[in-house]
Order: structure tokens, then C-alpha cells, then sequence
């Protein structure tokens, strides 16, 4: 990149429902702009700023619209704007699925990288639907998501369970083992101020919850939930005079399928195979080129924050992430090498998105939001107990979209 | 679902949404696009080639009925209804598969059963009731398993 950017200010909003009746002070009636404008202001505090000093920001789109924010869901950055206050800066909205949160950080990024400006900032909130997500049009004509919805009944956790089947079929993977991965994220949750479930899971009752899409579980598959998240990020010289420990961006980017990729994504009905084009590709092509940007290899990754949607991801995505061959993840699990705060390499302090429930566009700076807390030593008991070189962190986005970076200690 | 006798008076038999597969037909195929170039093959219909070297010339794609058999990839059950716009009435758990055909396309869909599926079995594509009104059965595609 053209000059060296910084995160120095963080902010996010407890997950859960807004409003929740059941805590209307910790979960006001908030609209979506409302909720990230309380993210962002946290986040400007963070770095110490004033909202006059943010030079461009960079939204992510509702992806729930047409349900409850319309217009000022799509148009997201100006509707954020106009209750901070209009200031005159460039402002984009960027909709990349549940990638958007790291596709945002990554246009921010580049507007201070190529010296538009010195300070940026991210910003997403989401209000998720409730329950299974559902296509956004009634055309039967010119929307693929919406044929596949009606003619094949497939949920966002049936195409999930169908690569876990797969995989167990391949690599042995138990339901053991799909019932630890949330026994261990969820060691973290009691701590983790900002997760919807704050509470620890034992193996028994993963066990015991009821199938939703076999051979994935209740409690094996993450719930949908409204949060906000926002990050600024600055010019690194600029940063370092700012705060005392500027979060390096060794890399930032956001991946797309390869042609011949045989995975069919939600939102498709088919795919084309071709020889020797693997699985996944758009999370691999993100991992892949997010290593050559910042010269290094998975060994040197530290921590790990991935999108645990299901259980199934959480193997699938360690496969992405240091390369490793379906069943190895699984090993690693049972070793306890994967363990949030104690593993060889912690994946997930933050619990994950098993505590979290996903807030779509969100997601992605909620991760970044952890790793920059993991790299400052400020997690509290989620602190991981090694010493924090890289960290990294990885969303996926439905159709087709990825998006990961890798951080480090700019002090 | 599929294979149960219509109760009462026969009613007409519709595809849900239309032109997805040859219908009315005793041998029912889903409807693809071929690419003439490089035999890329879309499902459903497009108007162009998704491999990144072909032209984007609408008149490379020949529309193709696709294979009936293949082998089924992966599966699950759906033990919960989806929300609208998907409707099956009455509800009950139902199967979802993807299948390797051998155009080189993996195709996904229902399954008629939830009973005996297992990975790379072969099956075969036949229709399936979703549901019903005065008039109409509306129907979809599915994979039924050939029998050994
Ligand atoms: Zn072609």
C-alpha cells in the first residue's frame, strides 16, 4: 500500500434485540442508523477524536431492507451522517454480505492508504431478521435466491448441515465433535461483555438440543441477532502521535469464488465443477492473498477470530485459514490446541458468533474489534495467554463473499 | 409430497415457478444452459457462460435438458419450516440434496424421502407436491432414490 494505516479507535454495541423488553435500558428502541451511531461514537471516543476530524466514512448496507429500514437501510452512510451531523465527507455504503463489516474496513483503509485522506472510518449496524433468513424479492423470474427458496425449501443451516454431512462422511468428523466446538467457544461468553449468551455449554446438552437441520444442532448453529460496530483507522505516523497503541493493518482484502469452485453457494441453485478448483475458494482467495500482503504464513498466526456459524465452519474455516486438510481441525479441537484463551493457537476469545448471534454486516469489525482489544492486552479474562504477534481475522459472506485481514502491535 | 395418490378429483399439476424443468412430462429434466465452447453449463438458464475466458455471446449458450440420474453429494433435513416466501402444506420434515450430474454441474433440490439417504447414492429426478389450492397442485423437482 501507498502509506502504512493504523486502527486507532474501536466501538461496538452489546448484541441482542433492540428494543428488548426484557432489558429496555441496556436495549433501547433503537433503528438501525440509531444503533450505529452508538457504536460510532464509542469508537471515535476510543481514538480519542471528534467526529469533525473523521475525513470519510464507509457504511455497510443493511441487508434487511426491504423489511425494516428501507430506503435509509441501503443508503446507510447518509443516514448515519445526518444524526452525527453533516460534515461534507466522501461517504460510501458497501453491501458484501456478512463480509461487509471487513469489506468496509478495507475501503476505509484505502481512502487513508492512497492519501485521500488521513482519518477514515468503518461503521455497520444490523438488524437481523428473525429466525431463517428468507430472499428479499418475490420474483420467481429474476431472482435466483427466491427460486431456490420455494422450489428447494433450502435455510441458510440445511446448506451449512449439507457440507457438514459431507464432511463427516470424508473425514470422520463426530457429533462430538460438532457438540465440542461449542463447548469451547463458549468458554469465553461469561466474559465477554458484548455476546447475547453469556454462558458456558456443556457437552451433554449440544447434545441434547434439538436437530434443526441434521446433522447440525440447536446449539451447533448461531442465532441472528441486531449489533453495531465501527473502526477508524488512520495514517500510521499520524496514529502513532494520536494514541499510545496504534493496531497495525498488515493486510486487509476481500475474496471472490473461482471459476469451477464446486461448492454451491446459498443464494444458487447449481454449480460448475472443474478439476482441481477446490471448495470455499472465495474464503481461500481472501487467506491466500491477506498472507502475501502482510509476508507471512499461517504458522505465524497467533489468534484467531472466524465465523463460527455453525460447527461445521468452525472446521472448514481452519482448514481455510492455516491450510490444513479436512479432519486435522478436528484434532486440533480435541487437543485443546484451539482453546480461546489457553490453545497453541486461541481461536474465537471472543466466543464467536455462537455467543453472539450474527448481526450481518456487522459481524466483521465486531471480530476486528476483539483482535484490536487481544493485541492492546485490554480482554480482560478473555486476554489469550500467549504473547500476540499476528492476529487474524476472517467473515463470510453469503453468494460469494469473503473478506480477512491480519493485525499487529503498531507500538 | 411426492408419490401420493391426489385425494378426491385430479388437479391440474403446476411448476411452482415455471421453466425450470420440462413439464407436463412421465420424464421430467431440468432445463440448463450449455456453453458451445467450453460445455460450462448454467443452472438455471443464462444468458452467459460463466467461465471467465468465454465470451459473454448469448449465442454460445444452447439451451439443454440436463441428465435425470446423478449421485447425491450431501443432504440434510429441514425439521423446521422456513418462513414465506417457502410454503409446504401441511409441513413435515423434509430432505434437501445436491447432486453431481454427469454435465458437471452439481444441482441442488428436495429429496422424496427422509428415510435411507446416504452419500453418493444414486438418484433420479421425478416431481413433488408442495401444495395445493382449488385448483391447482403446485409442484417442484426431486430426487428420488433409484432403487437397487
Ligand atoms: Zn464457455
Amino acid at each position: 500500500m501507498e502509506r502504512d494505516v493504523a486502527i486507532i479507535g474501536v466501538g461496538m454495541t452489546p448484541w441482542g434485540r433492540y428494543p428488548d423488553p426484557k432489558q429496555p435500558a441496556a436495549f433501547p428502541d433503537l433503528t438501525m442508523p440509531e444503533l450505529a451511531v452508538e457504536a460510532l461514537k464509542k469508537a471515535i471516543k476510543d481514538a480519542g477524536i471528534s467526529w469533525r476530524q473523521v475525513e470519510a466514512m464507509v457504511s455497510g448496507v443493511y441487508l434487511w431492507v426491504s423489511q425494516q429500514a428501507g430506503i435509509h437501510g441501503t443508503l446507510s452512510g447518509t443516514a448515519i451522517a445526518n444524526l452525527m451531523g453533516y460534515t461534507g465527507i466522501p461517504i460510501v455504503s458497501v453491501a458484501n454480505a456478512c463480509a461487509t463489516g471487513q469489506s468496509i474496513l478495507r475501503e476505509a483503509v484505502l481512502a487513508v492508504a492512497s492519501g485521500e485522506c488521513d482519518i477514515a472510518v468503518a461503521v455497520a449496524a444490523d438488524k437481523s431478521a428473525f429466525g431463517f433468513f428468507r430472499p428479499q424479492s418475490t420474483d420467481g423470474r429474476a431472482d435466483i435466491d427466491y427460486m431456490r427458496f420455494v422450489m428447494c425449501g433450502e435455510t441458510n443451516p440445511a446448506y451449512w448441515a449439507m457440507e457438514c454431512r459431507r464432511r463427516m462422511y470424508e473425514a470422520g468428523t463426530t457429533e462430538e465433535d460438532l457438540a465440542l466446538v461449542k463447548v469451547v467457544t463458549s468458554k469465553t461468553a461469561p466474559y465477554n461483555p458484548y455476546a447475547r449468551y453469556r454462558r458456558t455449554f456443556t457437552l451433554e446438552e449440544v447434545l441434547k438440543s434439538p436437530m434443526v437441520c441434521d446433522p447440525l444442532r440447536l446449539y451447533e448453529i448461531c442465532a441472528t441477532s441486531d449489533g453495531a460496530a465501527a473502526v477508524v483507522v488512520a495514517e500510521y505516523e499520524k496514529a502513532k502521535k494520536i494514541c499510545k497503541k496504534p493496531v497495525y493493518i498488515n493486510a486487509v482484502t476481500v475474496g471472490t469464488p473461482t471459476f469451477g469452485d464446486p461448492t454451491v453457494r446459498l443464494t444458487y441453485l447449481s454449480s460448475n465443477k472443474r478439476s482441481g478448483v477446490p471448495n470455499l475458494s472465495e474464503s481461500r482467495n481472501a487467506v491466500r492473498k491477506v498472507y502475501k500482503m502482510a509476508g507471512i504464513g499461517p504458522d505465524k498466526v497467533d489468534v484467531i477470530e472466524l465465523p463460527d456459524n455453525s460447527s461445521w465452519h468452525y472446521f472448514a474455516y481452519l482448514d481455510c485459514i492455516l491450510n490444513l486438510d479436512p479432519g486435522e481441525p478436528e484434532k486440533m479441537l480435541r487437543k485443546g490446541e484451539t482453546d480461546p484463551v489457553s490453545g497453541k493457537i486461541p481461536v474465537c476469545p471472543s466466543a464467536g458468533l455462537g455467543a453472539f448471534g450474527e448481526a450481518v454486516v456487522a459481524q466483521g469489525l465486531a471480530q476486528v474489534c476483539e483482535l484490536v482489544w487481544q493485541l492492546r492486552g485490554e480482554a480482560g479474562e478473555r486476554q489469550v495467554r500467549k504473547e500476540i504477534k499476528y492476529a487474524l481475522a476472517q467473515t463470510y459472506g453469503y453468494a460469494g463473499n469473503n473478506a480477512a485481514c491480519i493485525l499487529s502491535k503498531g507500538w | 409430497m411426492a408419490g401420493e395418490p391426489s385425494a378426491k378429483k385430479e388437479k391440474k399439476r403446476v411448476p411452482l415457478v415455471e421453466g425450470l424443468f420440462t413439464w407436463p412430462s412421465n420424464q421430467p429434466a431440468l432445463i440448463a444452459s450449455r456453453c458451445k465452447k467450453c460445455g460450462a453449463v448454467a443452472f438455471p438458464k443464462a444468458a452467459y457462460c460463466p467461465n471467465p475466458d468465454c465470451e459473454k455471446d448469448p449465442q454460445n449458450m444452447e439451451v439443454i435438458q440436463l441428465s435425470r440420474r446423478g449421485k447425491l453429494w450431501s443432504w440434510t433435513i429441514q425439521f423446521y419450516s422456513p418462513p414465506p416466501p417457502f410454503k409446504m402444506e401441511p409441513f413435515k420434515p423434509y430432505a434437501i440434496g445436491m447432486v453431481d450430474l454427469p454435465e458437471g454441474v452439481r444441482v441442488l433440490g428436495m429429496l422424496t424421502t427422509t428415510e435411507n439417504i446416504k452419500c453418493d447414492m444414486e438418484v433420479e429426478l421425478t416431481v413433488g407436491k408442495l401444495y395445493e389450492d382449488g385448483e391447482n397442485e403446485y409442484i417442484t423437482w426431486m430426487w428420488k432414490p433409484v432403487e437397487k
